[in-house]
């Protein structure tokens, strides 16, 4: 295997240099002097030190002399009919070709003069990694930024300062904690399972976000990655988002989620400049949900525990309850009014430091950054550092020849709670939820036998809420328990390009490299949970190592043939492959001898299911070519088609390759001549596209029965076992889009317009892991299960209302709306979800040409006051009586749970009025999928010194279930509860909202209306005040650029919905509801920035 | 110039595609052996019928759970199947709610303990091997048709254990004898109803019994690997299912007469013999824990108790000589239970003073024991009219253990119901937590069209929480109800399949 690439990259670099030294073979050498001087050309005063090159016809550069004091220079020419260029820096190069002249006098202008006439012509073509089609003549739909747009507010990375800004592209982040990654979605999930991101593109080649399949140590889960993350958001250009699938397509069998592409920063002909600039930001967590504090929480749960079956709860046994000040140790310890949710916050802190360098000359450019960030979390333990540093290097040898290197390194470390487990969705931060169920009588430090305070965490190794992973002292946890991921990225890219026939047929070879190194440890000491020392999670010390290599290669040729004005046409071909290995290593042992033994290599256990030691490795080889061609016609018609074979190894030989075909016209309706005489139209076409792209699954090698082996052995001998069923039948998932678009541009640009509407069908959805029979043996397998669309419209609206020299008045708008809807699925897809027996679930349904998103319940009418109101009554609204005369009160799921409901229990509707409440009472109630979302703001500008940038973004008729309400209102439990409980019900007669507290039993908080909520909102997202320096001061300081900016992220929200925060995600799948567990509204956050250039 | 260009750059273009593309893609696993490559040597036949025996003890490492499922190990499902609707066991503190609904009878196709994954996971293992392995001896010689059938008769026996669980505890189930290969196969298989299964496994234990094994060579293999013993205790077992009483006798004293087995005399040191240690000649067949691979039950009965010894065991199985504490049946206190706390001991305890530490704890799960196949025989005794020898092989087990006189009954041996009782009673002193009590109330229960239902109505007046006894006993009438109902996931994912009435 090995062997194989590096024979792939032999020949990829013996072509590289037959191709760069191709030109050379056509020179021939001959003494020639040429004796000068060089001038200026305002004063004619000479200039010494100027820079004179000899240039052949392809302005390669042939040798090259410096101007002496006087401006004179002499140069032996290699080839009479050569140039020379003469630059000198603060003035304009100049060619002066030679005909035979053996003496020359150069006059350079300085560019102070020259800066005043020049003249911005060409169309805006930003670099795509293929076909470079300027954006007024694109066929597809999508949408570039320049970074500089949107570069005022604090962010991490730039996926979260993307939010809400563009139509249709739907960003969340899976986690507050610093370093947590975002889930990006363009135009609704695109797969029925698993990720549906999109394809990264950083400088024309792919790049890896992928989370490895057995990369399962609490860092991140599959949708969020924060790969992204490790570009430097300051080193960003520009920003392309593909939204349809005719320019995916292009990108092929990785691209169904959507293609992101990513320009760097790049030096161009200037002197140096140097930018620095820094941002400062401060989080805090608003105050979270209300909370019982020790006193109310020690008279809820007596009273909980009461209600189960007239029982007290023992306070002689559980004395957490027992309050006797005879018994110092629990009453000390027992008694305090804590509030753990405070006690594990913090004021998080972010700095961002980003220093570069950029600049050239006509031959070499560069640019060049680096870049510090450091942020503290809002929860103890928290914290994120980051250096990231970038190299792009420019080389122009000739016209023919420019050679590309860029060199990106990251390195990162993450610090997380231990307790974090983003492998299972459920819980994304545990430490919260811990800390707001943790028992308030509690104290943070533990009192001694005699009742005096120690400095000691209060751990003991259980109580009546139980023991870790149930409970524990969040704080010791916060404190004493690590978690730290330690990353390393390069990616060096490296790219020539060669103009084979000068402006005709152009390629170019790009060859990346892309090592990623990172290593978990994270360790779990015994003060942190108390549990004894003999148990396998105490003083737990895990180490990851993963290591992940790419090679990427790409190369294009560009064919572009001359028909004269009228027409135009592009031709591309391109080829690609792409080979990537992981390896991991993974130790988890437990019991290292003390606390401060924190690394598994401490002599400690590895016996029991939950420790081992693993490896694992595997490697995945793509190929792919690609045929497109571009075609213009007058201006007016444009058409562009494409073709792109794919190969990938992780589909057996029957299904391994795809074929993605795209087709997509642009027809500007404002180049006719009936449209000639509307001079306030700019531009206005119509789009019409249509395109494939296709998505492989993630594992490796599905397609092989593999064995694997037993860790343990057995009588001394080692089993092997078959470990999968082998995939004969899986095939490609493949995206079909179709997308109709028009484009608007008025008043000299004023305003533009943009809309979109589309329809993008996934056939032969791969579901990973759908549940199979277990008679089988197995209990999932990966399929290929049914069709599914997804489909919307979406519009943006750019506009200038204001322009006059002093101000600038700039207004955008952008707003969408997309549906998700199975067309045909596999008959062995479950179609419920969700179980009405049980408390606290909601049913959804799969129904074929449905929307996803709707579910159904309960209807929650009040609490019965008293044993009189729990009678049974039928549709006339009489007492219904048993067989016998007995009378019958209202039940639940007779015959199955047959539980007779009680005084102070929750009333739910009896829809038809049989007296039992079950899943035949169960109705609508909401959907979570929001009809429009979307965002918006001005941007006011004076003076072009003074900035204000709003920004608003929005969901707008959807309900979500209000998860939190559920949780801290159920009394089922030993878990802490919201202060709303205080209302609850206690005795016969009480009229309230609040039903009775029962330890562990009755139904109470079934699934119902009570709990779903309209959470459409309106949020100001960002607020950023901008001042720039004058030129004036500017020039005193020489400086070229001082901006101070203060932003405030977060500010306020417009809202009915009444929990912490209406933007809750759907969960993926026909099943995803939207459930608002959260119980911290966003952390808010002040931001001052400054950035300087000289 | 041009020319030599474009030659070169035509040159090039084959440098780059001329790599065989299918060759660049196929990848093959670099830490992990294909079945192309498996099955191909008698070490490779050995490897996959020594991984049976692991997966009856901890579930392979990745094997994935159903949605919304807890995937126990084979041994705690044992346990939990044969106990958890008995009156043996009581909820402890850290029982789950699924558990908890069990012991309620509050059973609903929900819940994960009526999940079957594991024993079909296992059931598929021994089908791979009882399918591919015949085909090794072509590439290799060396392997025996005779050690090729010992082998064969490993995994027939287990898979027949595991379907004889299987109808046991869900009745009718799919019958599945074919492995599983590629994605192309169909799963989709009906039930097929108790009594074919138990002829199935009569089969596949007659097949077995052929084929077996008489000696490893050792003793830990002798318990811990199927020998031909061990598949006359199933035999003897499952023909008492299936009320073929002389078959059961044939089968039971084929056990006995081997003279390889006998029961230890009562001693200070017999618990720590038969139990913590294990392998003792009591022993017919045992999963083999060990230190380097710990059993469950530590932190199911210890450290995060689920279960507790239900308040009457103490006192009504094994009774209580108040006049003289040390008189004690040897199999009570300090054996199977704690006095008091009613912690269950017999997986934890080292001897009859201190418990094993975690570390240690390799107690094995005891499927077998020699007494079982006596009392088993003394049932077959019972049914075929020869209740004296049923009542004195009890008395015998009753001397040897050192069982009370408080427990002991004056039956009638002509009784069949009195001697049933009498067995009954022993056995549950004999087998306490050893997940066959459900089992052996049940078979006793359904016999003769359910002419002593009252056995499992009794069970439930002890166990049954007060509020929900006359609810749990109207069940009881319905003989479908003392089967768990099929986990609402094999419903949907094998439409094939019918859900037990009961639970409809």
């Amino acid at each position: 295997m090995k062997q194989k690439i590096t024979n792939l990259l032999y020949r990829f670099s013996f072509a590289l240099i037959i191709l760069a030294a191709l030109p050379s073979f056509a020179q021939d050498s001959k003494g020639n002097l040429v004796r000068g001087q060089v001038v200026d050309s305002g004063d004619n005063l000479p200039i010494p030190s100027a820079t004179i090159v000899e240039q052949d016809s392809e302005n390669r550069t042939v040798g090259g002399v410096l101007s002496d004091i006087d401006g004179n220079f002499a140069i032996h020419l290699k080839n009479p009919n050569n140039k020379l260029l003469v630059s000198f820096i603060g003035y304009k190069s100049k060619v002066v070709s030679i005909n035979g002249k053996t003496s020359i006098k150069i006059a350079l202008v300085s560019t102070i003069t020259s800066l005043d006439n020049v003249v911005v012509t060409g169309q805006k073509k930003v670099e795509s990694g293929l076909l470079n089609i300027a954006e007024r003549n694109k066929t597809t739909s999508s949408v570039t930024i320049k970074a500089a747009d949107i570069a005022n507010s604090q962010a991490a990375s730039i996926d979260e300062q993307l939010q809400g800004r563009i139509a249709g592209v739907d960003i969340i982040a899976s986690s507050g904690d610093p370093g947590a990654g975002m889930q990006i979605k363009i135009r609704g999930a695109s797969s029925i399972s698993g990720s549906s991101s999109p394809l990264i593109v950083v400088d024309g080649m792919p790049y890896e976000t992928s989370v490895p399949a057995d990369f399962n140590f609490g860092t991140a889960d599959d949708e969020g990655y924060a790969a992204l993350l490790n570009i430097a958001p300051s080193d960003i250009d520009t920003i392309t988002i593909d939204k349809d699938a005719a320019a995916t397509a292009l990108w092929g069998s990785r691209a169904a989620g959507g293609v992101i592409i990513i320009n760097t920063k790049r030096g161009g002909i200037s002197a140096p400049k140097i930018s620095y600039s820094f941002v400062g930001t401060r989080t805090k967590v608003p105050d979270a949900l209300p909370m019982l504090n020790g006193d109310q929480y020690s008279q809820l749960i007596p009273e909980e525990f009461m209600n189960r079956d007239g029982v007290p709860l023992n306070t002689q046994n559980i004395k957490e309850f027992q309050y006797d000040p005879q018994e110092v140790y629990y009453y000390k310890n027992y008694s305090n009014n804590t509030d753990w949710t405070k006690a594990i916050s913090q004021i998080g802190l972010i700095h961002d430091h980003n220093l570069s360098l950029q600049g050239g000359g006509q031959r070499a450019r560069y640019f060049s950054s680096v870049g510090y960030y450091n942020s503290k979390g809002v929860t103890i333990g928290t914290g994120m550092e980051r250096i990231t540093t970038r190299l792009n290097l420019d080389y122009v040898v000739s016209d023919r020849i420019r050679f590309k290197t860029d060199i990106a390194y990251t390195f990162s470390s993450t610090d997380r709670n231990y307790v974090n487990n983003f492998s299972d969705s459920k819980d994304k931060d545990l430490l919260r939820s811990v800390s707001y169920g943790k028992m308030p009588n509690m104290g943070i430090f533990e009192y001694d036998q005699s009742g005096v305070l120690t400095p000691n965490y209060f751990s003991p190794a259980q109580n009546v809420q139980g023991g870790y992973p149930g409970t524990y002292n969040p704080v010791a946890m916060a404190e004493f328990a690590t978690n730290n991921q330690v990353s390393n990225r390069v990616v060096p890219h490296f790219n020539i390009n060669v103009d084979i026939i000068p402006q005709r047929l152009i390629s170019t070879f790009d060859l990346q490299f892309d090592f990623n190194s990172t290593k978990a440890k994270s360790f779990l000491p015994q003060n942190a949970t108390g549990r004894p020392i003999t148990e396998t999670v105490v003083n737990r010390a895990s180490d990851v190592d993963v290591d992940l290599a790419n090679i990427s290669t790409k190369t294009n040729f560009i064919y572009t043939p001359d028909f004269g004005e009228k027409q135009n046409l592009s031709v591309l071909l391109s080829l690609q492959s792409n080979d990537s290995r992981y390896e991991s290593h993974q130790v988890i042992t437990s019991n290292t001898a003390s606390s401060l033994l924190t690394d598994p290599s401490n002599p400690s256990r590895t016996q029991n299911s939950e420790l081992n030691l693993y490896t694992s490795n595997s490697q995945t080889r793509t190929i792919g070519s690609l045929l497109n061609a571009q075609y213009g016609l007058l201006d007016r018609y444009i058409v562009n088609v494409g073709l792109r074979a794919d190969g990938n190894s992780r589909f057996g030989q029957e299904n391994r390759y795809g074929l993605f075909p795209s087709a997509s016209a642009r027809w500007r309706v404002s180049g006719e001549s009936f449209m000639q005489n509307i001079s306030w139209i700019d531009d206005l076409s119509v789009r019409l596209s249509y395109g494939q792209s296709g998505k492989a699954p993630k594992y490796d090698y599905r397609y092989y029965n593999v064995y694997g082996n037993f860790p343990s052995e057995y009588l001394g001998l080692n089993g092997v076992y078959p470990q999968n069923i082998e995939l004969s039948n899986f095939r490609w998932e493949t995206l079909t889009g179709k997308n109709l678009g028009f484009n608007f541009q008025m008043f000299n640009k004023r305003v533009q317009l943009d809309v979109e509407i589309y329809r993008n069908t996934t056939k032969d959805m791969i579901f990973q892991d759908l549940d199979i029979t277990t008679v089988s043996g197995y209990s999932k397998m990966d399929q290929n299960v049914g069709t599914m669309d997804n489909q919307g419209w979406e519009l943006g609206l750019f506009t200038t209302p204001i322009k006059t020299d002093k101000w600038k008045v700039e207004f955008n708008f952008n707003i969408a709306s997309n549906q998700n809807m199975i067309r045909e699925i596999s008959e062995y897809f479950p179609n419920e979800s969700g179980n009405t027996d049980r408390n606290g679930e909601y049913k959804r349904f799969l129904q074929k040409d449905n929307p996803f998103g709707s579910f159904y319940g309960y209807r929650f009418k009040g609490v019965y006051t008293d044993k009189e109101a729990t009678l049974a009554k039928d549709a006339n609204g009489n007492v219904i009586t048993g067989p016998n005369g007995q009378t019958v009160y209202m039940r639940f799921n007779y015959p199955n749970t047959d539980y007779t409901f009680q005084p102070g229990d929750a009333i739910y509707e009896d829809i038809n009025k049989d007296g039992n409440i079950d899943s035949r009472d169960v109705v609508y109630l909401g959907n979570s999928n929001p009809k429009l979302t979307g965002g918006f703001g001005p941007n006011i500008i004076f003076n072009n010194q003074f900035k204000l940038l709003l920004f608003f973004n929005f969901r707008m008729n959807y309900d979500i279930i209000n998860g939190t309400d559920m949780t801290t209102t159920n009394m089922h439990g030993w878990g802490n509860q919201s202060t709303a409980t205080l209302s609850r019900w206690r005795n016969p007669g009480d009229k309230t909202e609040m039903p009775r507290a029962v330890y562990n039993a009755g139904y109470n908080w079934l699934g119902s209306d009570r709990y779903v909520e309209d959470a459409s909102f309106v949020r100001l997202r960002s607020v950023t005040f901008s001042y720039s320096f004058g030129k004036k001061l500017l020039r005193s300081l020489r400086m070229d650029e001082v901006r101070t900016y203060l932003t405030a992220d977060n500010l306020y929200t417009w809202t009915k919905y009444r929990g912490q925060d209406p933007e809750v995600s759907m969960s993926s799948g026909p099943f995803g509801i939207a459930i608002d567990n959260s119980r911290t509204p966003p952390t808010s956050r002040f931001s001052l920035g400054i950035t300087t250039r000289f | 110039m041009r020319t030599k260009i474009k030659s070169i750059l035509a040159l090039l273009l084959i440098f780059v595609t001329a790599t065989s593309c299918d060759d660049y893609l196929d990848l093959r696993p670099e830490d992990g052996i294909v079945r192309e490559e498996f099955w191909k040597t008698k070490e490779d036949v050995q490897a996959a019928v020594i991984g049976i025996y692991s997966s009856l003890l901890k579930k392979p490492p990745g094997a994935q759970i159903p949605t919304n499922g807890t995937d126990y190990n084979i041994s705690e499902y044992l346990f939990m199947y044969g106990e958890i609707r008995a009156d043996m066991i009581s909820p402890a503190g850290f029982v789950t709610l699924d558990q908890r609904d069990i012991t309620t009878s509050n059973i609903l196709s929900s819940n994960d303990l009526t999940s079957w994954a594991a024993f079909y996971r296992v059931i598929n293992y021994c089908n791979t091997v009882i399918e591919l392995a015949p085909a090794v001896r072509e590439s290799d010689p060396t392997l025996s048709q005779a050690q090729l059938n010992n082998y064969l008769s490993e995994a027939l026996a287990i898979r027949a254990y595991l379907y004889f669980t299987l109808a046991r505890t869900f009745k009718d189930v799919p019958l599945k004898l074919n492995a599983t290969l590629s994605d192309m196969d169909n799963f989709q298989l009906a039930k097929t109803p108790q009594n074919e299964i138990f002829e199935q496994v009569i089969k596949d234990l007659a097949l077995a019994e052929e084929y077996a094994v008489t000696d490893y060579g050792n003793i830990p293999s002798n318990k811990g690997r199927i020998t031909v013993y061990a598949i006359n205790a199933m035999q003897a077992d499952v023909y008492l299912w299936t009320d073929r009483y002389t078959e059961a006798l044939t089968a039971a004293d084929k056990v006995i007469s081997s003279g390889k087995f006998e029961l230890i005399p009562a001693s200070n040191s017999w618990f720590s013999r038969v139990f913590a240690e294990g392998n003792t000649t009591e022993s017919i067949f045992e999963f083999q824990y060990t230190t380097q691979n710990l059993n469950p039950f530590y932190d199911m009965f210890l450290q995060r108790p689920e279960f507790i010894a239900s308040p009457v065991v103490l006192e009504d199985v094994f009774g209580v000589d108040f006049a003289d504490p040390t008189n004690r049946d040897i199999r009570g206190e300090r054996s199977s239970l704690v006095a008091g706390t009613n912690e269950i001991y017999k997986y934890t305890g080292l001897n009859m003073d201190d418990r094993k530490s975690l570390q240690e704890s390799d107690t094995h799960w005891f499927v077998y024991r020699y007494s079982d196949v006596l009392l088993l025989k003394a049932e077959a005794l019972t049914q075929l009219d020869r209740g004296a020898e049923a009542v004195a092989i009890i008395e015998d087990i009753r001397t040897k253990r050192r069982a009370i006189s408080l427990t002991a009954q004056i039956v009638n041996p002509a009784s069949k119901s009195e001697v049933t009782d009498y067995l009954l009673a022993e056995r549950a002193r004999e087998f306490a937590f050893e997940g066959k009590r459900w089992f052996d109330v049940l078979r006793n229960a359904r016999r003769k069209d359910y002419d002593r239902l009252d056995l499992l109505k009794n069970m439930a007046l002890i166990s049954a929480p007060a509020d929900q006894l006359q609810t749990i006993l109207a069940k009881l009438e319905d003989p479908n109800s003392h089967y768990l109902p099929i986990n609402e996931y094999e419903m949907y994912t094998n439409k094939a399949l019918v859900q037990n009435p009961f639970y409809k």
